[in-house]
C-alpha cells in the first residue's frame, strides 16, 4: 500500500481589481508563458433564468451577441476577430451567460472593447435571430441521437421539473420557436442585473480600464454577485425511462443536492473524488475492473448556483441491464451505509488537490474558473480555501452529508425494452427504488 | 476597421527549445521546461498504433493499451492509479493508427517515482490470463458504446470505403469476432515487436526546471530496453508500419437507425506527415475553407444558403497519407444542395485565388491555435514527444515559420487540386 504524499498547491495569487464605471468587478492575474490573454465575462442568468414559456432564451440571446453589436455586423465582427486568429464566443449554461475571449496579447486592444459592445448595444437583427434559432432548433434535435443525452434529459426534466434547471440550455423545440426579438430585447436589457465579474489571465494590455469602458460609451449597469439563492430540487425518488433500439443500456441514478455556496458542497466534491475521479476511483474499480461493465462510469456533479445534481453514470451491454443495475444500486447504498476509510478520504484528497493544479494550467481555465467562482458570490481565494478546509474533514463528516443530501436518488434509463424491464425489476426490488413510482414510461 | 499585416510570429514568444537526450540503448528522451506549469507531464509514445497489426490482430493496438493498466511483473493491477493519483497525478493513453501514448500528469515532487511506475508498466505488462477475460469486456463495451453513436458508425463507414486495402480503413478498436480469438501469448508477442528503442520516445514537460533526467533515467525499464542490433535497422528510424495509402474516391449512400439529421460525409487524401511543409499548407487551406464563420464552407452553406447546421473540415495528419474529413450536418432533403455548393466553393477557389488577407486571416487562425495549444504540459508533452517519435523533433517556432512559405498561388497550384470534389469519398449517412 503506498503512501499518500501531501503535496502543496502554491495559492493563486490575488489579482488586480478594479470596477467598470457601471459596478462590474474587474480581476486581472497577470501570467507569463505564451503572449496570449484569455477573459471571461461570467453575467448571471443563464437557462435557469428563462422565463415560463421561453425556455432556450438565453442560449439564443448568447448566439447572437456576436452576431452584430455596436457599430459591426456579424460578417465585420467575424472578419475582425477571426481576422486576428483569434476567438470570442457566448455561451449560455444553467446558471449564466458568458463571453469568452482567447486572444494573442497584441490584438487585445482591438478586440476587448468588443464586450461592451456585445452586452450593451446587440443588434438582434431578426434575420440573425432567425438563423441562429433555426441553428439551436437543429442541434435540439441532433442531440436526441445520443442515447446520454436522452437519458440526462430525462432524469433533468424529473429532479427539476418544469423549474429553472429542467432543461437543456438550447431550450424546448417548441418554445424556442416562438422567441421572437421583443422578448430577446427584454433578456438583453437584463443583462447583469443580476450580477457580472470580469475576470482577465494572461498578457493584459496597457490601459485596460478605457479599452473595457470606452469614452464614448454608455454605463453597463452591472452589480457585483451576490451569493443569491438558486434553484431548489424537490423531486422525490422516481424510475424514468426511455426507449431506443441500442446495444447498451445507459443508466444515471441521481439526486438534487445543494448550491456550489452551501458548506456541504465540498464534502460532496470529496464524494466524486472518491467515486469517480480517475482509475481508482471506487465506481471505476468496481464497476469496470471488477465485473467488466462498461467502458465509461463515473460521476457528473456540475457545480451549480442552485441545487446542483449528483449523478452517477454507466453504460452496460443491454444484455447484462440486471447485474450493472444491481451493482450501481449497490454502490450507491454503500455510499449511504458506510463512511470512507482513512485511506480512501487521503486518497480522495489528493485527487481534490490534483484535479485543482490541473485545472490551473492555462490561462483559460484560470479565468474560467475564477469568473465561475466570483459570479457564485464567493471570493477570489474560494477554491484555495477549499483545498483548506477539505484538510480538516473527517469520515464521519462526509457520511453525514451523503445521508442527509443523497438518501433519494432516482433512476433513469435508455435502451432496448428488455433491458428496461430488467433494470426496472432490479430497481422496484431494491431499498432505493421500492415505493418509488414510475414516470414518464415511453 | 484597418487591419495591419503582422506576421504570426509575435515579438513577445520566446520559445524555449526541446532538449534531447539519447540513451545508450538509442532510445530518445525530448523535454521541455515551461515557466508558470504547475505540474509536469510524462508521456511515452511508442509506434504500436493499429496500422502495424497483422492480418489476425485487429484490436490488438487498443487492446494492450488497456492491459497495459493491469499491471507489471512487479504492479499489482491497480496500484499504478492508486500511486499516481495518491500523488496528485492523472493518467491516460490513447492508440491511434500510427501510435499509441500514455500520459501521467504529476506534480512536480512526484515526478522521479512516476516516472518509474509509468516506464515499469508500459514496458513490463502483466498481461495475467483473468485480466485479459475482463478487460476484453470492458473493450468490448466500448465497441458497443461508440456502436450506439450514429455519426460514429457514418465515420467508420467511410474510412472502410475510402480506405479499403489500408490499415486506417479498419476500426482502431478492432471487431468482436477479433478481440475474442485474441489471447495474452499472442499480445505478449504483440508487445515484444512494437516497444523496442528506436520505436519508442519519451517527453516531459512541464515544471521541470531542477530535473536531472539522466538521473532519473539510470537504471529505469526505458534504459534497459534491449538496444536494437544495428543491422536490422540500418540508416535512420525505422520507416512506418503499412503500405501507402491510396484513397479510393467513390459515391455511397448508409441508411442509419436513430440518425436525427444527415450526414454528408467527404475524405481526401493529403499529404503524408513526413512532408511538414505540405501539412502546414494543408492546414492553411482546411482552415481558409472551413474554420470560423467567414470561412469559405461555413459562410456558404450555414450563414448564406442555410442548408446546414454545422460543416466541419478536419485534417487528420496520418504517416501513410493524411486525411481531410468534411462532415455536413443538414435535413435530408437539403443533401444534393449542400453537396451542390461544397463543388461550387472549391470550383470558385479554382477560378479566383483568395484574397491575400483571406490566407492571412487562415494563417493566424492556424498560428494561434497553435500558439494557444503551447501553454500546458500536456500539449507540449504531446507534440515533442510525437515530433521525437517519428525523428521530427525541431524548435517550437519552426511551425510558424512554415506557415510564411505558403502563398496564395502556391495553395492554388499544389494543394487546392487534391481537394476536388471528384477525389473525394463521398459517403451519405440518411435516417433510416
Amino acid at each position: 500500500m503506498s503512501s499518500t504524499t501531501t503535496t502543496t498547491l502554491p495559492p493563486l495569487p490575488q489579482p488586480e481589481r478594479f470596477q467598470l464605471p457601471g459596478g462590474c468587478p474587474v480581476s486581472v492575474l497577470r501570467r507569463g508563458g505564451p503572449a496570449i490573454l484569455s477573459a471571461r465575462l461570467w453575467i448571471r442568468g443563464g437557462s435557469a433564468a428563462d422565463p415560463p414559456g421561453q425556455r432556450g432564451r438565453s442560449q439564443l440571446l448568447a448566439g447572437l451577441l456576436s452576431r452584430g453589436c455596436g457599430e459591426l455586423s456579424g460578417d465585420q465582427l467575424a472578419d475582425l476577430v477571426e481576422g486576428l486568429g483569434d476567438d470570442l464566443r457566448c455561451e449560455a449554461s444553467e446558471d449564466a451567460l458568458v463571453i469568452s475571449l482567447k486572444c494573442a496579447s497584441d490584438d487585445a486592444p482591438t478586440l476587448l472593447p468588443l464586450l461592451e459592445a456585445m452586452v450593451q448595444r446587440p443588434w438582434l437583427d431578426p434575420d440573425q435571430i432567425s438563423l441562429e434559432r433555426q441553428l439551436n432548433l437543429q442541434t435540439l434535435a441532433r442531440l436526441r441521437e445520443d442515447p446520454f443525452q436522452q437519458a440526462h434529459d430525462l432524469l433533468q426534466s424529473h429532479l427539476y421539473g418544469q423549474g429553472p434547471y429542467g432543461h437543456d440550455p438550447l431550450g424546448v423545440e417548441e418554445e424556442l420557436a416562438g422567441l421572437d426579438r421583443s422578448r430577446l430585447l427584454e433578456a438583453a436589457a437584463d443583462l447583469g442585473g443580476q450580477g457580472a465579474a470580469l475576470v482577465l489571465v494572461g498578457r493584459p494590455p496597457r490601459d485596460l480600464e478605457q479599452l473595457l469602458h470606452p469614452a464614448d460609451a454608455p454605463i453597463w449597469t452591472a452589480r457585483p454577485p451576490l451569493a443569491l439563492p438558486g434553484q431548489q430540487g424537490e423531486a422525490s425518488p422516481a424510475l424514468v425511462r426511455e426507449e431506443q433500439d441500442t446495444e447498451q443500456l445507459v443508466l444515471l441514478l441521481g439526486a438534487s443536492t445543494v448550491p456550489l455556496g452551501d458548506p456541504r458542497s465540498l464534502a460532496l466534491r470529496l464524494l466524486q473524488c472518491h467515486l469517480g475521479v480517475g482509475m481508482s476511483s471506487r465506481l471505476f474499480v468496481a464497476l469496470r475492473e471488477e465485473h467488466g461493465l462498461a467502458y465509461d462510469v463515473g460521476v457528473h456533479a456540475p457545480a451549480r448556483c442552485g441545487a446542483s445534481p449528483f449523478v452517477f453514470h454507466l453504460s452496460s451491454s443491454a444484455e447484462r441491464a440486471t447485474e450493472a443495475t444491481r451493482e450501481l444500486l449497490s454502490e450507491w447504498q454503500r455510499l449511504l451505509d458506510q463512511p470512507l476509510s482513512e485511506s480512501e478520504l487521503a486518497l480522495a484528497l489528493a485527487k481534490f488537490r490534483g484535479a485543482s493544479a490541473a485545472g490551473r494550467q492555462t490561462c483559460g481555465q484560470i479565468a474560467s474558473r475564477q469568473a465561475m467562482v466570483l459570479g457564485h458570490g464567493l471570493g477570489w481565494s474560494y477554491a484555495d480555501d477549499a483545498l483548506r478546509r477539505a484538510g480538516s474533514l473527517d469520515p464521519a463528516t462526509l457520511h453525514a452529508v451523503a445521508r442527509q443530501l443523497l438518501g433519494r436518488p432516482s433512476l433513469s434509463l435508455c435502451g432496448p425494452p428488455q433491458a428496461l424491464n430488467a433494470a426496472a425489476q432490479v430497481w422496484g426490488a431494491h431499498p432505493l427504488g421500492r415505493s418509488s413510482p414510475e414516470q414518464g414510461v415511453s | 476597421m484597418p487591419q495591419s499585416f503582422r506576421p504570426p510570429l509575435q515579438a513577445a514568444d520566446s520559445f524555449e527549445d526541446p532538449r534531447l537526450l539519447r540513451l545508450p540503448n538509442g532510445v530518445e528522451v525530448v523535454s521541455l521546461n515551461q515557466e508558470q506549469a504547475p505540474l509536469v507531464c510524462l508521456d511515452f509514445w511508442c509506434r504500436a498504433g493499429s496500422a502495424g497489426e497483422g492480418p489476425d490482430q485487429a484490436g490488438m493496438a487498443h487492446f494492450l493499451e488497456h492491459m497495459v493498466f493491469k499491471g507489471s511483473e512487479r504492479l499489482e493491477a491497480g496500484e499504478f492509479d492508486r500511486r499516481v493519483e495518491s500523488l496528485g497525478g492523472s493518467s491516460n493513453a490513447a492508440t491511434g493508427f500510427d501510435d499509441v501514448h500514455f500520459h501521467v500528469l504529476v506534480p512536480p515532487e512526484g515526478v522521479a517515482e512516476a516516472l518509474d511506475l509509468l516506464l515499469d508498466l508500459v514496458l513490463k505488462p502483466r498481461l495475467d490470463p483473468g485480466d485479459f477475460q475482463m478487460e476484453r469486456q470492458v473493450v468490448l463495451e466500448e465497441l458497443a458504446q461508440s456502436e450506439d453513436q450514429p455519426e460514429e458508425v457514418a465515420f467508420q463507414r467511410l474510412l472502410s470505403l475510402a480506405c479499403p486495402q489500408h490499415p486506417y480503413g479498419r476500426p482502431i478498436l478492432g471487431d468482436r469476432s477479433a478481440l475474442k480469438a485474441q489471447n495474452p501469448e499472442r499480445m505478449a508477442a504483440f508487445h515484444r515487436n512494437s516497444y523496442r528503442p528506436r520505436r519508442c520516445s519519451l517527453a516531459l514537460a512541464g515544471a521541470i526546471d531542477g530535473l536531472v533526467l539522466d538521473d532519473l533515467l539510470a537504471g529505469s525499464a526505458l534504459a534497459d530496453l534491449e538496444p536494437v542490433p544495428s543491422s536490422a535497422l540500418p540508416g535512420a528510424l525505422p520507416p512506418p508500419a503499412g503500405p501507402d495509402l491510396a484513397l479510393r474516391p467513390g459515391v455511397h449512400e448508409l441508411r442509419l437507425p436513430r440518425l436525427e439529421a444527415a450526414r454528408l460525409l467527404m475524405a481526401w487524401q493529403l499529404p503524408a506527415a513526413a512532408d511538414l511543409e505540405a501539412v502546414a499548407g494543408a492546414d492553411l487551406l482546411t482552415s481558409l475553407m472551413a474554420e470560423g464563420r467567414r470561412s469559405r464552407l461555413v459562410q456558404r452553406l450555414r450563414e448564406d444558403r442555410r442548408l446546414v447546421e454545422s460543416v466541419d473540415l478536419d485534417l487528420n495528419v496520418l504517416e501513410a497519407g493524411s486525411l481531410a474529413l468534411l462532415e455536413a450536418v443538414c435535413a435530408p432533403e437539403q443533401v444534393a444542395a449542400v453537396e451542390e455548393q461544397i463543388a461550387e466553393v472549391w470550383r470558385e477557389l479554382c477560378c479566383t485565388p483568395p484574397a491575400e488577407s483571406e490566407l492571412e486571416r487562415a494563417r493566424r487562425l492556424v498560428a494561434n491555435g497553435y500558439r494557444f495549444g503551447l501553454e500546458s504540459a500536456s500539449s507540449v508533452a504531446g507534440l515533442i514527444g510525437h515530433q521525437c517519435l517519428w525523428g521530427r523533433l525541431q524548435p517550437l517556432r519552426h511551425p510558424l515559420e512554415l506557415l510564411q512559405r505558403w502563398s496564395v498561388e502556391r495553395l492554388g497550384a499544389e494543394l487546392l487540386p487534391l481537394l476536388a470534389p471528384e477525389r473525394a469519398c463521398r459517403l451519405l449517412a440518411l435516417p433510416a
